[in-house]
């Protein structure tokens, strides 16, 4: 899991170009949107691709979206889950 | 009516970001390629919206804000941009993940940074202008209509603030195709010879301009925008000089009345000829200035010549690094810029201290 997250903030990092963020600089559970890293619609669509460029992974329901995308540990947790499904 | 330019604002490949005398420090390169020399964007925009933006915008809105800044306007009444390549990078972007990833998977800030009113319409966002904004495509001529547009605008009454400007950029994919046609030198030229350069091609660049333009004087402003003028494939270079008789008349100038002319020389054999022409039949003895060994060539070239020949009417002086013919005159009143884009699009832009 710790692993994953590290990926997943160098990964986001470089599909959104977040100058000047390190992944140190991204908390595990800090929000993604809003406050925290303040990202917007826009990104919430390039993390949609990430997941599927990735970890082929695809959001069936999107109403899921606010909930997988709140933080780098949800995320995380989604994407484990999924390839358990896939394996 | 009078139409006043109030501020300007210009990212060149010259330090045009700076305050300070014209091209001082002159930055002289030997390449075939000119890039600009980027401010601090940090300054006018927001980081997290920074980083979708590609250099096209970023100039442009650095430009637009310097241009306000000088006039003391926080929000124009209109906004109109002339581009002919539009967001070229983003373009490139978008159009090479749709190849790389086979059409699938296409993540969308490449595609609506990629558009050629992204500019215009970015900086409408970041200053929460909803007034009228509009963008010009149209090669050559895309800065001169967006002056144009300017112009009647300001003529009609429906605003005392408009804000023009024209701004292309050069991208790795963009030069490639466009030496294959033949446009650029073979060869890296010193900047500072480009213009006495003995053969084919030129040197390629990119940049912005932006100007507030109103029909009230501001606390900066030093010239009128009295006319421009398009001629479009002409025949022959008698149709040229015909066109600036014509063109000095309707603005009551005469020949004698001009005290500069700004050409848009760039060092190509082949397209420099006109200017001799011109000169020879029309301006023989007037002190010549050029602008496009200093920013390259690009569609939209003319309005950092017309920044340029706005700031030699501030200072009343041309600089060295500008001067091609001539000595600089004592009073500089009227100026005409004279460019033409792959002798296509031609241009007449005069403008008159006051």
């Amino acid at each position: 899991m710790e692993q994953l997250m590290a990926d997943l903030k160098a990964q986001i990092i470089e599909q959104l170009n977040l100058q000047e963020v390190k992944p140190e600089d991204i908390g595990n559970d800090e929000p993604l949107f809003k406050t925290g890293l303040g990202l917007d619609s826009i990104d919430a669509l390039e993390l949609i691709v990430l997941l599927q460029q990735h970890y082929n992974i695809r959001i069936a329901n999107p109403e899921q979206g606010p909930e997988i995308f709140h933080s780098i540990r949800t995320m995380a947790e989604f994407i484990t889950a999924q390839q358990k499904q896939q394996a | 009516m009078n139409i006043y330019i109030n501020g300007t604002g210009c990212i060149s490949p010259q330090e045009t970001a700076q305050i300070g005398p014209l091209f001082s420090p002159l930055k002289e390169y030997e390449q075939v390629r000119l890039q600009t020399v980027d401010p601090d964007y940090k300054q006018w925009i927001d980081l997290k919206q920074i980083r979708r933006m590609s250099r096209a915008v970023k100039m442009g809105v650095g430009a637009a804000n310097l241009s306000m800044e000088e006039a003391g306007i926080k929000m124009p009444d209109a906004i109109i941009t002339g581009t002919a390549y539009g967001c070229l990078d983003d373009t490139g972007v978008f159009l090479n993940k749709m190849v790389s990833q086979e059409e699938q998977m296409l993540t969308p800030t490449a595609f609506i940074q990629s558009t050629h009113n992204t500019v215009g319409g970015q900086i409408a966002l970041l200053l929460g202008c909803n007034t009228y904004n509009n963008t010009f495509v149209h090669r050559g001529f895309s800065f001169e209509n967006s002056l144009l547009d300017a112009t009647m605008i300001l003529r009609e009454g429906e605003a005392k603030y408009v804000l023009a400007g024209g701004l292309d950029e050069i991208t790795h994919y963009s030069h490639q195709i466009l030496s294959r046609f033949g446009l650029y030198k073979k060869a890296p030229v010193k900047t500072m010879e480009l213009l006495k350069s003995p053969d084919r091609g030129t040197i390629a660049g990119e940049g912005a301009a932006f100007f507030v333009l109103s029909p009230e004087k501001g606390t900066h402003t030093v010239a009128e925008l009295a006319g421009i003028s398009t001629i479009y494939k002409p025949l022959w270079e008698g149709e040229v000089i015909g066109a600036i008789v014509k063109f000095l008349e309707e603005h009551e100038v005469t020949l004698e009345e001009i005290d500069l002319i700004v050409t848009g020389r760039n060092g190509d054999i082949a397209q420099d000829d006109i200017y001799e022409e011109v000169a020879a039949a029309l301006f023989p003895d007037h002190p010549e200035a050029c602008f496009k060994h200093l920013c390259g060539e690009y569609p939209t070239a003319i309005a950092f010549g017309t920044w340029m020949a706005n700031k030699i009417i501030a200072e009343q002086d041309v600089p060295e690094a500008a001067m091609f013919y001539g000595t600089p005159p004592a009073k500089i009143k009227n100026l005409l810029v004279y460019n033409h884009r792959q002798g296509t699009h031609h241009s007449l832009i005069l403008l008159k201290a006051c």
